[in-house]
């Protein structure tokens, strides 16, 4: 929103500083100023000139030597424009003039002569559009007289507040607003020159009687008060430069006097309001109700508009004539030709507008204050005001009958009240100012009622800060606190009890995996969207597409509902790095998003690694990361067939590799897998190399404390003794499964089994595989017989199993 | 005799001279001073010989065999020596030949930037006693808005575009405050705690807007907090992410649920507050929303306003991130474009 320096300074007397400095202070105490402009500045230099000789440019056809007078004195200027002739009137702007665009002008040298300063085009001014010519001022135009007093274009500061910041203020959707604003941060006094003297003496120049048109509320409606005046006999015009200039200040067009004075009243005093046109009200009656039927309005913009049963409609006997709150109806504005004017003032519940207005997509200067919630006390004073502007600009006005008001606010106001006492505010502020007087003084500034005894406050609340916004003594400590200003209040550090903070355990679950996959598993993290499209999960050939959280406002149709897994992301981010790298390591710490009966919607924490390689195996590389990191996070993890994968993939999922899939178990519960893609949805990713995936659901376990699992033991005392054997086994066997045979050594004497090599004959069936079983006791040295024993199991055992001693 | 033992000695030092391996030297020692070495049959041939000659006798030949032994080592120190050096030699590897210069692939690993600044401040509060908690992204109305004092039709849901599932009741959280609600409701004061995490809003993306982006949200709620806690703990905050005390402004910001409600503003660091395109000309840059906890949604949660008050604020992670880095784009954050990510690398 605009705030037009000059209108608040009708309103309130500011210090003599820039509007830099008064933006600065108003942001630092009321509301954020976005940007601070000044405007019409260069109006000043520009004066008016006539014309008094001209002669050829010596040097060019077009160009002329202009002769002007100036009023103090002449000069010549070079002027290429083609309607120059002697006696004209123009604008002339001198060296030094910044011009609209921020063109300073400087002595310039046109084809030899030296010109300083320029007669100008209405549009090089922005006074009008017209640049195919010199503009011209009507003969009486004063010579001499500066364009700033002659156009009645005063300098002005603008400030632009952003709107969020007064989204709680609705009293701050006005100039007057905003100039008691000014008031109370610059310390100075506000003149309200709507007082009641001016109410009463406004009230005495309505008519005697009832209103000609009479006007009904319904109580079910939106409406909280109605206020309508009739006034007859009025001319629709021009309006006059100083009401122009305003509302151009404020951004808004000048379309003909009553519009623009419905809308000057709604930016000075902050009430929306609307003047039909009385000859098009049926039947002498205007009915506020809801709508009733689906039905269509046409709206003042030429507009077609569709409106629902609950929506409110301002009516007449016939027909809707506008949209509470929101828009009048083209059927029933002011034109040209109108005579007799009906003003509505009015107040509507700000959420109903709101609703109304969000599903029309319509957002009008009405709409947005409304839905701030306005108070309904202030209509009747801003149907005067509308009135006293109509009779300033067509004195020959009438009003006809007294204002006529309806709606279940139309009744005296009684100002809550707050009590608070001076030693709280400067407590919760953390600060031993301000003193009572100063508070008192903010308060009474801002139009609170206050009552004092002893430093206990009564704060009565004015009507325009109760609609919402002043409820509690919170908002009074904030009232206080953005006047002294908070940006002065010194940091202090609190007095409390200390404690032991931790990580939760899910926290220090995820720190530990980053950790790892960063510091050993050497990948880089990544984050995707949460929200993915159907075209990806179809790529991805995931046949799960998550219908039931589909979002109903998507940015776009790829974001358009949560993903089920991190796998259709991972794929993503694996094919767009595989064209630029040859090989990479990647993972993911996030969400996957389930649909769920009871609670809408389950969210897993998901960690998903990514090892690819153009031309070596990145599967057991993975394998190898997984199971390490697994042991680091301290869950006891069985890796093989068993579950796994049936948990995080589904069953009917087509992109894992026939051979290269394991599954993990941790904590006894499935709930990840390591795979590599299978090589057709490579291919359909365009991925040439292998990409092998693990992921790990981690809410199964995530909130469980691992065990402590560092078990110390003595030294050993005694040797230990390790026996090596070599045996066939068939090619495509897994080693694993060699070792596994070894189940049914039960020795407590055995440490471990391991392999030691594995060697590859030339018999393409066979391998040989060399295993390692490592004997030892804590309170002896085994004897020869005992390890012979041992021995004869160890290979008895791979034989049984089908793994023969290679002789 | 002592011509003998002369001979002897010359005879020693010219064939040690030729001597160039271990086993060599051994033999040659062997030879000469071993058992059956020469000077051995020296001191048989000495039998039945007068004492005092076998004494004299016996001097030089053991004179000599010290002789010969210290010779043998030296040399036997030195072909060592050799030998290593030899093998050192051979076995020498070109130790310019580190992994980095090899190209084999991408081998970065790193943090996600935003993982990287969220530690940072996560570890900042922690050290001050806040509890860091988490929460779910989807949420309902309740938390993310009514409970903030935020109703329905209220104005301020217009500051935040929401995304909305079909059942209009289920929401993706616009901002990390609904965390502070359940952490509120699952606790009694006095307490103090963080939530950081992922907030949506529909927005078009361009270089500094994102539907995705991270913020952390933080609360403290105690006996008679005060407006100047509040700045403490914000002041310090900053200068620990900033590594120097940054200038601050705290002007009046409207959130529902504050009262009353700033917004803390930063000397823009890249001018120094003469204004810039970052700072949007302005000399400050907006950081960090923060407020007294407004009663209602103290009281929404359960909370005895007549007993506890508290501060809550909220901070935009990705712009702290970017600003840290230099960061020109904030949709790189979500691209999976490991060329961005591995320009933070850790190792």
């Amino acid at each position: 929103m605009n705030v037009s320096i000059n209108w608040i300074r009708e309103f309130v007397d500011l210090p003599q500083e820039t509007g830099s400095e008064l933006g600065a202070k108003f942001t630092l105490s009321t509301c954020e100023v976005e940007e601070v402009k000044t405007v019409n500045e260069y109006l000043q230099n520009v004066v008016v000139a006539e014309i008094v000789e001209i002669e050829n440019h010596p040097n060019s056809d077009k160009l002329h030597l202009v002769t002007i007078n100036k009023g103090k004195d002449t000069q010549r200027v070079v002027c290429g424009a083609p309607n120059v002739r002697i006696g004209m009137k123009v604008p002339f702007a001198p060296t030094g003039t910044v011009l609209p665009g921020g063109f300073t002008l400087t002595p310039k040298e046109i084809r030899g002569v030296v010109s300083e300063g320029m007669l100008c085009s209405a549009a090089e001014l922005e006074i009008g559009s017209d640049d195919s010519g010199l503009h011209e001022f009507p003969a009486d135009a004063p010579v001499g007289e500066s364009l700033e007093r002659y156009l009645n274009r005063p300098v002005d500061i603008i400030f632009d507040i952003d709107n969020k910041s007064i989204t709680h203020r609705p009293d701050l959707w006005a100039q007057y607003g905003m100039a008691r604003e000014f008031a109370a941060v610059f310390k100075s006094s506000l003149r309200n020159p709507y007082d009641e003297n001016w109410q009463k003496a406004l009230e005495a120049k309505l008519g005697k009687g009832t209103s000609p048109i009479a006007v009904e509320v319904d109580e079910d409606s939106a409406c909280k008060i109605y206020c309508g005046l009739y006034v007859k006999n009025v001319t629709v015009g021009e309006s006059p430069d100083w009401m122009k200039t305003r509302l151009n200040a404020c951004g808004v067009r000048s379309i003909n006097s009553l519009v623009d004075i419905s809308n000057y009243v709604m930016l000075e005093l902050g009430i929306p309001n609307h003047i039909f046109d009385a000859s098009q009200i049926a039947g002498a009656r205007i009915h506020v109700r809801r709508a009733g039927t689906e039905q269509t309005f046409v709206t003042l913009d030429e507009t077609e508009r569709a409106i629902l049963p609950q929506d409110t409609m301002i009516c007449d006997a016939e027909k809707p004539v506008a949209i509470a709150g929101i828009m009048g109806g083209l059927n029933s504005g002011v034109t040209e030709s109108t005579t007799d004017v009906f003003i509505e003032v009015a107040n509507f519940t700000d959420s109903e507008v709101r609703k109304t207005s969000t599903r029309l997509g319509l957002r009008s200067d009405s709409s947005i204050r409304y839905e701030k919630s306005l108070d309904s006390h202030l209509v009747r004073r801003s149907s005067l005001r509308i009135l006293d502007l109509i009779l300033q600009l067509c004195p020959q006005a009438e009003p006809v009958g007294t204002q006529v008001i309806a709606g279940k606010d139309n009744q005296p106001y009684r100002a809550p009240e707050i009590e608070i006492s001076c030693d709280k505010i400067r407590s919760v502020l953390g600060t031993d100012f301000p003193a009572d007087e100063e508070i008192i003084d903010i308060l009474t500034r801002l139009d609170f009622g206050v009552r004092n005894q002893n430093g206990s406050l009564t704060v009565s609340v004015p009507s325009w800060r109760a609609t919402k916004d002043v409820e509690c003594d919170a908002d009074i400590i904030e009232e206080v606190g953005r006047i002294v200003g908070f940006d002065n209040i010194a940091a202090r550090a609190p007095l409390i009890r200390i404690e032991a903070v931790r990580l939760s355990l899910p926290k220090q679950l995820h720190r530990k995996i980053q950790d790892f996959l960063v510091l050993r598993g050497r990948s880089l993290e990544v984050m995707t969207y949460p929200m993915i499209g159907e075209k990806l999960l179809q790529k991805a050939h995931w046949p799960d597409l998550n219908e039931r959280l589909i979002l109903k406002n998507a940015v776009s149709k790829d974001n358009d509902r949560m993903r089920p897994s991190l796998i259709p992301t991972a794929l993503q981010t694996a094919a767009l790095n595989a064209k630029n790298f040859p090989s990479f390591r990647f993972f993911e710490l996030g969400r996957a998003y389930f649909p769920d009966e009871n609670t809408f919607s389950i969210e897993k924490n998901q960690v998903v690694i990514g090892f690819f390689n153009r031309k070596e195996d990145s599967f057991l590389p993975l394998l190898n990361t997984v199971e390490q990191m697994l042991d680091y996070l301290g869950y006891p993890a069985v890796i093989g067939d068993n579950g796994g994968r049936a948990a995080v993939l589904p069953k009917d999922w087509d992109g894992v590799h026939p051979y290269e899939s394991v599954d993990l178990r941790i904590l006894g519960k499935p709930c990840g897998a390591v795979f590599s893609v299978h090589p057709s949805l490579m291919n359909e990713w365009k991925m040439r190399g292998k990409l092998t995936l693990a992921l790990i659901d981690l809410s199964e376990f995530e909130n469980i404390k691992p065990k402590e699992k560092v078990k110390y033991k003595p030294l050993p005392k005694y040797p230990g003794s390790i026996f090596d054997c070599t045996v066939t086994v068939p090619r495509e066997t897994a080693a694993a499964e060699v070792l596994r045979a070894l189940k049914g050594v039960k020795y407590k004497e055995l440490e471990s089994v391991r392999i030691v090599d594995i060697f590859y004959p030339e018999d393409p069936a066979v391998k040989l595989m060399t295993v390692r079983a490592a004997f030892s006791a804590p309170d002896k040295t085994l004897d020869g017989a005992f390890l012979e024993e041992a021995q004869n199991k160890v290979v008895s055992e791979l034989a049984k199993a089908g793994f023969p001693l290679k002789i | 005799m002592s011509k003998k033992t002369e001979q002897i000695k010359a005879d020693f030092l010219k064939a040690i001279e030729t001597v160039r391996t271990q086993p060599d030297l051994a033999k040659l020692k062997a030879d000469f001073i071993g058992k059956k070495g020469v000077l051995s049959e020296i001191l048989k041939e000495m039998k039945g010989q007068p004492p005092e000659i076998i004494r004299e006798i016996g001097q030089v030949v053991n004179q000599l065999k010290t002789e010969i032994e210290k010779t043998v080592d030296d040399k036997m120190k030195k072909i060592e020596a050799a030998v290593i050096n030899e093998k050192l030699k051979r076995e020498r590897i070109d130790v310019s030949l580190r992994e980095s210069l090899f190209d084999r692939g991408l081998t970065d690993a790193g943090y996600h930037p935003v993982t990287l600044i969220q530690r940072e401040v996560e570890d900042v509060f922690t050290s001050m006693g806040f509890e860091i908690l988490d929460g779910p992204h989807i949420e309902d109305d309740y938390h993310n808005f009514v409970a903030l004092n935020i109703p329905k039709h209220h104005p301020a849901r217009d500051m935040q575009d929401t995304f909305w599932f079909s059942d209009l009741k289920h929401l993706l959280r616009t901002h990390t405050s609904p965390i502070q609600v359940r952490g509120m409701e699952s606790r009694k004061p006095p307490f103090k705690f963080v939530g950081p995490g992922k907030v949506f809003r529909n927005e078009a993306t361009d270089a500094s807007h994102e539907m995705v982006f991270h913020q952390i949200e933080g609360m403290m709620v105690d006996e008679n907090i005060t407006v100047s806690h509040l700045i403490y703990f914000m002041k310090t905050l900053l200068s620990e992410i900033f590594g120097r005390s940054v200038e601050v402004r705290l002007r009046p910001g409207f959130f529902p649920f504050v009262e009353p409600g700033f917004e803390l503003d930063i000397k823009c660091l890249i001018c120094g507050g003469k204004g810039c395109s970052v700072c949007k000309h302005q000399g400050w840059l907006e950081l960090l929303p923060c407020g007294m906890v407004h009663p209602n949604v103290l009281t929404y949660s359960g909370i005895d306003i007549k007993r506890y008050n508290g501060f809550a604020f909220g901070l935009g992670l990705d712009r702290l991130v970017m600003m840290r880095y230099g960061i020109d784009d904030i949709r790189h954050f979500h691209g999976g474009d490991l060329r961005f990510i591995r320009q933070f690398k850790s190792c």
